[in-house]
């Protein structure tokens, strides 16, 4: 089903020019702080384009807004009305989507449509055309080999790139690909039997290329038969900073929280925000009971939902091996580490 | 563009009809939607909750306290003054509009409980979503046996729903038993915590469903009796409280293990619960 073609560099931004005239364009950049970051291109000829390094943030905050908001409201003696609202983002192209990523796009899409359709993510996924670009030299705190995401994908993008050095194999993997390839087909040429083969190669290389062993099957294991001693979570919980850096930064944390944020004394807006089960006060309820006691217990629920419950429920763990929660971790509490205290005898 | 009766946040404006105040902590608001074809097509089943916006609040998770059998075009949500929220609501009075979402969650298990004799143990505001359920059974008394009920508050003048516990009283096959951690003046009733009155009822296990609601520890130790006395862990029914923010199962606030209270609950048997990690049976 899927199609290979060669896009060789050179082309690479007289096609970009193209697809940002089609689309909003979203991809890896560096800013002038040297970060590393997705951002939406202003102009094609200056953007200073890096797919060198990994972005520090996924594409979850232009999918899942760290803040919306959803309802306009107006209450006054007469009543009290709140009106929906919905950004109506352009449909736009995300280039250079890692797989790690890509595997995270395909885990949002589920959990904000199985229980009950949420209109605001599903609105702009609706309009996404994702361009992936498979990770020949995994960077030093990737682990998506052992959660099975990486780091090439053949899932979830449209069009996806190979590096082959001065040109790209490029594999349109869905329907959206193919129509990029056939309107613009001066910029493509017919993959040859060598370069699939070359890609293959890069991909065996890739694969003996992580700098980390994260023995992730094993703390599954474990946690299925029960085998996690509570002093594993006190110990994390306990050198928890309660920052919730780990849960903004990775891309399958979707917690959220809804608030009311007046702007008038009769009218305001209906904001939802991310959230971290990791807060104190995530589970607290009116008069102080807490479900969660949280020196003992406050970063279970983040390992157990990724590496148990969704294990259960989607067969596959919802950590992606980004790797991102290792950069952030200030406490040294992230799941690599939570990983190599589970696997311990 | 989604369509705006599809999204799962936008809650409907609902009139407050009438107030009764049940002690000084509880308020029992009777509302209708202000659009007359919501409100008529409006269906709800007992131990259902929904999410209440009130102006500039946000939002919190109410159990309807009324059946839809018993109260016709009416919702009645019972509200205890405990934080933001519930507090400006307490300030509102006959007129004012709030706005409703909903009906949600998981509701009690109707046509289990279709030829038994029900036990309902209530504690505080907990007897608002077992107040939908006596509604529900005594509008259609036939279908049940015997009906038990036994309710806990802290003093004399915290007892909530009186009017409502006079009326049950009066029908035929129904007994109703107070009682108070802490006594007052002039109080001839029972003193002591829930559990304890368990002893002065009649109970038939085995042709019974318990169904239970209160604070956490009233909870914990109502199950233990209920277990004592003989229930079968299938035949005991609990309605649990979490914090919850959406309600529909996305926001993970309600976590319970690998559940969603919201959605996968409230109510459980303890039989369900058992297999879980449940602060209320810790
Ligand atoms: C399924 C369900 C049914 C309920 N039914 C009733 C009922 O019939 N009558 C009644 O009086 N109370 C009921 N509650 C409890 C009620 O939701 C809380 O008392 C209320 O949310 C407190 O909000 P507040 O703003 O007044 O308190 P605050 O202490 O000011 O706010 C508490 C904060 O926690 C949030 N929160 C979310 N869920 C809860 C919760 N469950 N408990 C406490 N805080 C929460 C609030 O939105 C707010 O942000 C129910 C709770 C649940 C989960
Ligand atoms: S848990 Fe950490 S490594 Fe795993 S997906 Fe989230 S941020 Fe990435
Ligand atoms: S985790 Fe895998 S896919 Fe993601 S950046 Fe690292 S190597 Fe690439
Ligand atoms: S309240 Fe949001 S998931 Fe249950």
């Amino acid at each position: 089903m899927s199609s290979s073609h060669i896009l060789k560099k050179d082309h690479l931004i007289p096609l970009l020019r193209k697809l940002g005239k089609a689309y909003r364009l979203v991809a890896p950049m560096q800013n002038r702080h040297g970060d590393t970051l997705f951002a939406e291109v202003a102009s094609v000829e200056t953007m200073a384009l890096d797919l060198d390094h990994q972005p520090q943030e996924s594409l979850k905050p232009f999918l899942f807004p760290q803040q919306e908001v959803i309802a306009a409201y107006e209450a006054d003696q007469a009543g009290y009305a709140l009106h929906p609202r919905y950004a109506a983002p352009p449909p736009t192209l995300y280039f250079g989507v890692r797989s790690c990523d890509l595997a995270a796009i395909l885990y949002m899409d589920v959990i904000f449509s199985q229980r009950t359709r949420e209109p605001h993510y599903l609105g702009r996924r609706h309009n996404t055309v994702l361009v992936g670009l498979n990770c020949n030299a995994p960077f030093p705190n990737c682990f998506c080999d052992a959660t099975k995401n990486g780091p090439f994908s053949e899932l979830g993008a449209d069009l996806q790139l190979t590096d082959l050095g001065d040109r790209f194999l490029v594999t349109a993997g869905r329907a959206q690909g193919e129509t990029i390839v056939s309107r613009w087909p001066q910029f493509f040429s017919a993959a040859e039997e060598a370069e699939i083969k070359k890609q293959y190669q890069l991909y065996l290389e890739a694969r003996g290329g992580f700098q980390r062993q994260v023995h992730v099957d094993l703390a599954i294991r474990r946690l299925a038969e029960g085998m996690v001693d509570e002093a594993v979570w006190q110990q994390l919980s306990l050198r928890c900073q309660d920052c919730a850096g780990c849960a903004y930064v990775c891309p399958t944390c979707t917690c959220f929280t809804i608030v009311d944020q007046p702007r008038s004394a009769t009218s305001g807006e209906r904001l939802r925000c991310w959230d971290a089960c990791t807060f104190a006060g995530f589970t607290r309820m009116a008069g102080g009971h807490n479900p969660v006691e949280p020196k003992k217990a406050a970063i279970k629920h983040r390992f157990l939902h990724k590496l148990k419950y969704d294990v259960e429920k989607h067969g596959r763990p919802s950590c992606v091996g980004c790797g991102r929660c290792l950069d952030i971790c200030f406490g040294g509490t992230d799941i690599a580490r939570f990983v190599e205290l589970a696997s311990e005898e | 563009m989604p369509h705006t009766q599809s999204d799962p946040y936008l809650p409907q404006p609902a009139r407050i009809l009438r107030v009764i105040g049940e002690n000084s902590q509880i308020k029992t608001f009777v509302l209708a939607f202000t659009d007359p074809a919501v409100n008529a097509s409006f269906r709800y089943q007992p131990g259902q909750f929904l999410m209440v916006s009130v102006p500039h609040c946000g939002e919190a998770p109410i159990s309807i306290s009324s059946a839809q059998q018993a109260t016709p075009g009416e919702i009645h949500l019972s509200v205890r003054r405990a934080g933001k929220l519930t507090s400006a609501m307490h300030l509102l009075a006959e007129g004012a509009i709030i706005a409703l979402r909903g009906p949600y969650g998981r509701f009690f298990p109707m046509s289990d409980l279709c030829g038994k004799n029900l036990l309902f143990v209530g504690g505080g505001i907990g007897l608002a979503p077992l107040r939908a359920v006596i509604q529900s059974c005594l509008a259609d008394r036939g279908r049940f046996g015997a009906i038990t009920i036994l309710y806990g508050s802290r003093t004399p003048s915290d007892i909530a729903f009186r009017a409502d516990l006079a009326c049950w009283e009066q029908e035929a096959g129904v007994q109703c038993l107070l009682t108070v951690d802490t006594p007052e003046p002039g109080w001839s009733g029972a003193v002591g915590v829930v559990p304890k009155l368990l002893d002065q009822v009649a109970l038939d296990p085995a042709a019974s469903k318990a169904l239970v609601c209160g604070p956490p520890l009233m909870i914990k130790f109502t199950l233990a009796a209920l277990s004592a006395k003989g229930f079968a862990d299938q035949d005991i029914i609990t309605t649990l409280e979490r914090h919850m923010k959406c309600g529909v199962g996305l926001c993970r606030h309600c976590h319970l293990d690998n559940k969603l209270v919201c959605v996968d609950g409230p109510v459980f048997t303890k039989a369900e619960l058992n297999t879980l990690h449940v602060m209320e049976l810790a």
